[in-house]
Parts: structure tokens; sequence; C-alpha cells
């Protein structure tokens, strides 16, 4: 096989998969940046007692978990034109990408929330903090820094997800080993190089979350939540 | 300073505090005792409105709780409250924890809440240890940052609910001499311990409370070696035994 293996065709198809490759990063990045605000007006909503705005959030959130992501990304693809919105291939996938993580990431901030201990909201309440300084100065500080690490790993899910964005046509890194592998016949090229990229992101992503950790200071021993 | 009148509270069909009457006053000491689950923490908790009352009257620093015109979170600027299980925030260091509040919620100079929360962490004996975090400090250290974090907004009431019942035996002394000094230099205090020994040196009433109601009141002498009920017998005999 490896006799066959051709890098002259992947180093002739290298332009090609180093825009793919940057189109993955950059719509990847632009989605997250979506996803996050997203989830964090999700996980908002969901934490109120009021059940005006709890209510759609969770059947929001269940609907999305219920589905597949590339039957939500055909349903903004082919439904949006029926009600007279007709938008780029790009932005749909953003959009799916975004509607689909942020779902995922509301429940991880949520999930954050509530691993502070009651005593940690009481500690500020006692103290005469008002709502909003007891989130910035009590439980954010602290939900972030169990949050990162899911935030992290739905950051590399999202990478991996945006490949169905091939499907709509978009050009990124799946639809340009699809390219290559449908214009040469050599899927293994393609698709081997193809991954080798995403494993790229990947270690780009676990890197990320190292200096980021470094950057929140969050100490071994300081942090005992 | 602090005036139960009539006050009833319910958890659900639980009736949780009845009919409490009972004041202190400005400069005073009262501890609290009485069997788990006997309502002491509710009781206090009520104070700063950590839960809130369904009838009656109570009256903290002059303001009536569930008022319109009470500013609870002012009201709770004026009120320390002492955690069982301390509550630092973990992820502060111990001059952090104590200089938050009043950075923020008094509007302090920083450096100026800073050299006061040094000068304070140095009173409760912790000079060496301001910039540990928590998970660094034994339980004994916990709570007095936790009361230097109290007494760094300067407050005109303490409240302590059990603040020495999560500790080893050996480290109780330590928080204990703290209060009491906290104590000697005038504070009105409410606190919740079975500590004897504290309740005799600084407390001017014992107050001891059985299913939801004050059953007896009195000074520390009186109540401890005559105490006046079936009931209050019965709790020191078995706190004694100890
Ligand atoms: N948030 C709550 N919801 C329901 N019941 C509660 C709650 N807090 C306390 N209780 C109940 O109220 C009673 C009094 O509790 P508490 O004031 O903590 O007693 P103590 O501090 O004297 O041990 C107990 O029976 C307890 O189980
Ligand atoms: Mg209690």
């Amino acid at each position: 096989m490896l006799e066959n293996f051709s890098f002259r065709t992947i180093i002739e198809y290298l332009p090609l998969l180093g825009e793919g490759f940057v189109a993955t990063l950059w719509l990847s990045i632009v989605s997250f940046a979506g996803a996050l605000a997203v989830g964090i007006i999700l996980c908002a909503m969901n934490l109120q007692h009021s059940q005006v705005l709890k209510l759609p959030a969770k059947m929001y959130i269940d609907a999305i978990r219920a589905t597949p992501l590339l039957a939500q990304l055909y349903f903004l693809y082919f439904g949006l034109p029926r009600l007279g919105m007709v938008l780029p291939e790009l932005f749909v996938g953003i959009l799916a990408l975004s509607l689909n993580s942020g779902a995922y990431i509301a429940e991880i901030i949520r999930a954050g929330i509530l691993s502070i201990s009651r005593g940690q909201v009481e500690a500020g309440v006692a103290s005469g903090m008002t709502y909003a300084q007891r989130m910035r100065l009590v439980i954010l500080p602290q939900a972030i820094r169990v949050t990162i690490p899911p935030l992290l790993g739905q950051a590399i899910v999202l990478v991996k997800d945006s490949a169905l964005l091939s499907l709509i046509s978009v050009s990124e890194l799946t639809r340009a080993g699809q390219l290559l592998a449908s214009d040469r016949f050599m899927p293994a090229e393609g698709f081997i190089t193809t991954a080798a990229c995403y494993l790229l992101l990947y270690y780009g992503l676990k890197s990320l979350a190292v200096l980021s950790a470094r950057w929140l200071g969050v100490r071994p021993i300081g942090s005992r939540i | 300073m602090i005036e139960f009148r009539g006050v009833n509270k319910w958890f659900g069909a639980l009736h949780v505090l009845k009919d409490i009457t009972l004041s202190v006053e400005p400069r005073e000491v009262v501890v609290v005792c009485g069997p788990s689950g006997s309502g002491k923490s509710t009781l206090i908790r009520c104070i700063n409105g950590l839960e809130t009352i369904k009838d009656g009257r109570l009256v903290v620093d002059g303001q009536r709780l569930g008022d319109r015109a009470t500013n609870m979170t002012e009201l709770r600027t004026e009120i320390g409250f002492v955690f069982q299980s301390f509550n630092l925030y973990p992820h502060k260091t111990a001059l952090e924890n104590v200089t938050l509040a009043p950075i923020h919620v008094r509007k302090i100079q920083r450096t100026e809440a800073e050299s006061a929360g040094r000068e304070m962490l140095a009173k409760v004996g912790l000079a060496e240890k301001f910039n540990a975090y928590p998970a660094e400090l034994s339980g004994g250290q916990q709570q007095r940052v936790a009361i230097a974090r109290c007494l760094c907004m300067r407050p005109k009431i303490m409240l302590f609910d059990e603040p020495t019942s999560a500790l080893d035996p050996e480290m109780i002394s330590e928080v204990l001499d703290v209060m009491v000094g906290v104590a000697e230099e005038g504070m009105t205090m409410m606190v919740v311990t079975h500590e004897m020994g504290f309740a005799r040196k600084v407390a001017q009433r014992v107050v001891f409370m059985d299913e939801g109601a004050v059953v007896e009141t009195g000074t520390p002498e009186e109540f401890f070696s005559d105490p006046k009920t079936d009931r209050s017998r019965a709790f020191l005999s078995k706190i004694l035994r100890h």
C-alpha cells in the first residue's frame, strides 16, 4: 500500500488543503464563540426560578440533544430558504454549529455553577454582596475553573462536527480532502491528510487548555473544589 | 439590637420556630444551645435574612425585617456571620478573603482594606498566613480567617453558628480565644455553641431551645448549675457526659 501512497499528490493539493485547514480553524472559532454566547444565555434562562424563561431553554436543550447534528444542519439548510431566508452555506453552517454546541455548553456551565456549594453563596450573601457581585467575585471564578476542561472537550467535538459542513458544500478541511479523493481517486491520501490536520487542531486545543489554566491562575492546592 | 417578638417559621409542615420572643441588647453576648434539630441555626439565620420568617416581628439594628423600607443587603454589611463549615472562598488567599467584601461592598480603597486586613489577620494570630489559600490552612486557622473576614467589615453584630463543631478538639480553643477577644471588645454577639467554658466566660445570658421553642433563659451560672426544666436538665446531662 505504502508504495502506492502518493505524497506527490498531497503536496500538489497542499494549497487547497491549507485553505481548508484555515477555513475549519476560523469557522470553528467563530462557531465556538457563537456557541458560548448561546450557552451563556440558555444557562442564564435555565437558572431562573420563573418557568417563562426556564421552560423554553429546557425544551431547546432537549431538542438539540435528542436530534442528530446532521438533521439540525439540513433543517436549517433546507428550512430557512422556505422561510424566505436565503443565507450563504457558510453562514448556515456556523449557525448550526453554534446552536448545537450552545445547548451542550449551557449544560456544562450550569453544572459548573451548581457544583459550587451552597455555603459559598451564603458567605457572599451574609457579607452583603448583591447577586451580581456574588456571581462575579465568588461563583463564576470558581465555576470557570471546573468548566474549562469540559468546555475544551466541547470545542474538540465542535471542530470534528464541523466536518459535516462539507455536506452542504462549505469549503473546509473535509471538503478539501474529498476533492483530492474524488479528483484523483485517492481516498487514502485525501482522508489521512485531513485526519492528520484534525489531530493537529486537537493538540492545538489541548495546549490552549494548559495555557488558559495557567492564565486563570488555577493552582493545584488553591482550588479544592 | 436584635428583637424577636412572636416569631414563627415553618419548613413546609415542620414548625421550626415557635412563637420566639427574645431580645439582645447592644454589647450583649448571648449563647444559644439545645439539641440538634431544635432550630438554633434557623433562629440566627433569620437575623441576617438567610431564612425568612412567616409571622411575628424581627427588628435588627432598628430595622424591621420583611419591611419594604429595609434594605437587606445594606443591613447584612452590619452583621457578621460565622458558619460551622467556615465557607471561605477557596480561590482566594486569606488576605483576599478578608478584603473582598470591604473592597467591593464597603467600597474601601484596596490599599486601605489590605492594611486593615493584614492587621486583622495578625490579630487572630495568622500574621504568617496572608498569602495562604484556605486548603493550605487547618480547620482552626480557616475559622479564624472567617472571623477576621467578618470583623474587617466593622460589623455591629456578630452571629456564630456552631463555630467550633467542625473542628478537631485541639483546635477548638484557638478559635474560642479569638471569640472571647471579640466579646471583650464589646461586640454584640449571638453564639450557637455548646462550649460551656466560653458561655461562662463571656456570655451574659444562655438561651436554651428545644423543638423550635425557647424553653429556658438565664445567666450562664444559673443555667449550667441550676437548670429549671426537665428538658434542659436532660440536655445538660448529655453534653456533660462527654
Ligand atoms: N432548608 C430546610 N428545609 C427543610 N427543613 C429544614 C431546613 N433547614 C432546617 N430544617 C429542619 O428544621 C429543623 C431545625 O433545624 P436547624 O435550625 O438546623 O436546627 P439546629 O441548628 O438546632 O440543629 C430540623 O428538623 C431541620 O431538619
Ligand atoms: Mg445547626
